[in-house]
């Protein structure tokens, strides 16, 4: 099953430049619906309001981190099945073993590009 | 007391006597007052200006890739003039590494006087580090670093590369 172009997305960064270039990849790849928050709370509230069909996420954010944000999505019932993409400049061994164990569904690292994205979109997809 | 006595205390104070006076000498030595008066707030300053001026840049670029991604490209000759123009645009843009690369210039060298200056009085006064911390804020965030994994980018050889990290994934997707 290829991704749903018309899914909703929200990306997480409390970078406002990241989020801007996800953003823009994410257009050209054809995701027009897409909304952001800038940390793991703010994200988790938005979540609660509208059903998204993919969590794209920095780890590295406060209040809560993405990993944080991926535990309580995956705690919470009627989240636990959103995919969750981590996208994120921790690159070792023990925060993608982390991640994995915390149910992320796929892990890319900073700096990245759009045939990664788009890459990492899809393996989530046709898993 | 006996004479000896006497004789080994005035040399015990003696020698507590240099201590101090090699001590303030390090301390002097070691220009505190104008590491955290002006040396390290000016380096804050450098490189606060450096995330300003790297994250303008960042937004200038991006926002030259956005127009020239939605220009109407309908009339080529109109087109071509216009993606030249913001092809120059860009380059303009870009002179701002020179800048930011200089302001970094600085902070490297005021983290060598500091390094210079703290290994110097470290081995002078044999100082032997604590490994506490400062304040409950620092021992706080160090909690906090450790429990959520926030390791920070990585430098050289220290983190994985993007098929390194497939990889794993496929082991733990396996395992």
């Amino acid at each position: 099953m290829a991704a749903d172009v018309g899914m909703p997305i929200l990306v997480v960064d409390d970078y406002k430049t990241m989020i801007r270039i996800i953003r823009n990849l994410l257009k050209q790849l054809g995701f027009e619906d897409v909304d952001e928050a800038a940390d793991g709370t703010e994200a988790l509230g938005k979540l609660r309001g509208k059903k998204y069909g993919l969590v794209i996420s920095d780890w590295n954010m406060e209040p809560m981190t993405g990993y944080e944000l991926l535990r309580e999505v995956r705690a919470d019932p009627s989240l636990s099945k959103t995919p969750f993409i981590m996208v994120t400049a921790e690159s070792k061994t023990e925060n993608v073993v982390a991640a994995k164990r915390a149910g992320v569904n796929n892990y890319i690292v900073k700096p990245f590009n759009a045939a990664t994205l788009k890459n990492k979109i899809d393996s989530v997809f046709t898993a | 007391m006996s004479i000896l006595d006497h004789a080994e205390l005035e040399n015990e104070l003696r020698k507590i006597a240099n201590y101090i006076v090699t001590l303030r000498r390090e301390i002097a030595v070691l220009q505190a007052n104008e590491m955290h008066m002006k040396k390290i707030p000016a380096a804050g300053q450098e490189l606060a200006a450096v995330v300003n001026s790297t994250e303008g840049a960042t937004n200038d670029i991006m926002a030259i890739a956005e127009k020239v991604l939605s220009a109407d490209s309908s009339d080529p000759t109109a087109y071509k003039e216009f993606v030249e123009k913001e092809m120059m645009a860009l380059f303009e843009t870009c002179a701002f590494q020179d800048l930011t690369g200089q302001r970094i210039s600085r902070v490297v060298k005021t983290l060598e006087h500091i390094e210079a200056r703290v290994s110097r009085f470290a081995t002078y006064t044999g100082v032997e580090d604590d490994p506490g911390f400062l304040s409950e804020q620092e021992a706080a965030d160090a909690a906090r670093r450790r429990d959520l994994l926030l390791n920070g980018p990585s430098i050289a050889d220290d983190g994985n590369t993007q098929p390194m990290i497939d990889k794993l994934l496929a082991t733990l997707r396996n395992s």
